[in-house]
């Protein structure tokens, strides 16, 4: 008995790593699925003698870091969010060893850059205060995102997407883009809210986030969601406490 | 594991041997054109170099690949169909799932173009790929129930296109 042919994608998983797949039994009873295994092979054999050296180049050009996008801190409103955080473009990123803070129907990971590299931390994490961070979420179903930040002080930092850019959808994954710390101690908590469509405004998130934005210390270590008009969206928060 | 921190053209290169095999099959399987699928691969990698750079567990990368490299295929042939050429309708379809009739695929296929990412991405999985349902809701990080929704909003809008309703 061999069970249902696996699919296309999980004959690749096997052929990335055949010692962990589960498909060994498989593939050694099923005759048709060690065929589609040696044409694969073929096509990856294509892929290495022919489509990889032709274009390479065009990849490697593309992974070159890019430099900040510094005209984000000459748009207008951005000076308020700059005080306290700096959009970056591709600040360094995660490992793959994330931990997520669970919501409702979706999960935010927060990744720290660390002399060791990326690290992901738990809520409630001290940090130094100045650290660059990414993000990465796990929606279920469609999600236009929003990355924001409130910290003790009361200012709302717009995360993601960039101030003048209108949300996307996300798929699970990296969030592009990252963020750095303001460099002032005290707590912080990043919200990743997700909209069932494109028409949610930054002024209908900010406005919710302004409750907890005058709060001060104690209302941001302990307000999880936002409530007001976006009580009923997919919400997941992060709570940082930034240390000198 | 985890692939260190800096992004660059050697660990793009590296990561471009790992999944660049899987992406151009990907491309191969849908597009059915040798060349075409060559460029696709490059214009799939260029999109996500950045990103996939900072992470190296297949079981995060692979679908993620997958997925971006199906969405970019996806776009090819439905620009393809738009210029006469080969039509998304031409996919080959996947062979015993244990979802809808096969008058039911040759119907889907033949229309994807005109769907969202996220719908599209629901309907080749099940009607192209022939993964199952729990399978492919692990991929899209949805839950199966949403796979379903999604899979039979497609085929009642589906079919209300092939009768000519708008």
């Amino acid at each position: 008995m061999t069970g249902r042919c696996p699919s296309d994608l999980a004959l690749e998983a096997y052929l990335l790593e055949p010692e962990r797949s589960p498909l060994v039994s498989h593939l050694g009873a099923c005759e048709a699925c060690r065929a589609r295994i040696a044409r694969m092979n073929e096509e990856g054999e294509e892929f290495r003698r022919f489509v990889f050296p032709a274009t390479i180049d065009a990849v490697e050009a593309a992974a070159r870091p890019r430099r900040w996008r510094w005209p984000y801190l000459l748009a207008p409103g951005f000076a308020a969010a700059a005080v306290a955080i700096a959009l970056l473009v591709r600040p360094p990123g995660p490992a793959d060893d994330y931990l997520g803070v669970k919501g409702r129907d979706l999960t935010l990971s927060v990744f720290v850059n660390a002399a060791e590299g990326a690290r992901a931390v738990p809520d409630g994490a001290a940090v130094p205060a100045a650290s660059q961070l990414r993000f990465q979420v796990r929606p279920a179903g469609d999600c236009w995102l929003w990355i924001l930040s409130v910290d003790e002080a009361g200012t709302i930092s717009r995360l993601y997407p960039p101030e003048g850019v209108a949300p996307d959808r996300r798929a699970p994954g990296p969030v592009p883009g990252g963020a750095v710390l303001d460099g002032l101690a005290g707590p912080e908590r990043i919200y990743a809210v997700c909209a069932p469509d494109e028409k949610m405004t930054w002024g209908e998130v900010k406005g919710a986030a302004e409750a907890v934005a005058t709060g001060g210390a104690g209302r941001v270590r302990t307000a999880r969601e936002l409530g007001g008009s976006l009580s009923a969206a997919r919400q997941a928060s992060l709570l940082l406490e930034k240390r000198p | 594991m985890a692939g260190g921190a800096v992004p660059g053209s050697e660990r793009a290169s590296e990561l471009y041997r790992k999944y660049g095999p899987a992406v151009f099959r990907r491309c191969l399987r849908l597009l059915r054109d040798r060349e075409a699928a060559k460029d696709a691969t490059q214009e799939v990698f260029v999109k996500l170099v950045r990103d996939i750079a900072k992470l190296d567990d297949p079981a995060i990368v692979l679908p993620w690949a997958y997925r971006v490299a199906t969405n970019h295929c996806l776009n090819v042939l439905r620009d393809r169909g738009r210029r006469g050429e080969q039509a998304i309708g031409d996919l080959e379809l996947a062979r015993g799932t244990d979802g809808p009739s096969p008058g039911d695929r040759h119907l889907a296929v033949s229309i994807l173009a005109r769907f969202d990412e996220g719908t599209r991405a629901v309907a080749v999985g099940v009607l192209v790929d022939g993964m199952g349902h729990e399978e492919l809701a692990g991929v899209l990080g949805i839950s199966r129930k949403t796979v379903e929704r999604r899979l039979a909003r497609f085929l009642e809008r589906a079919r209300a296109f092939a009768g000519g309703e708008p």
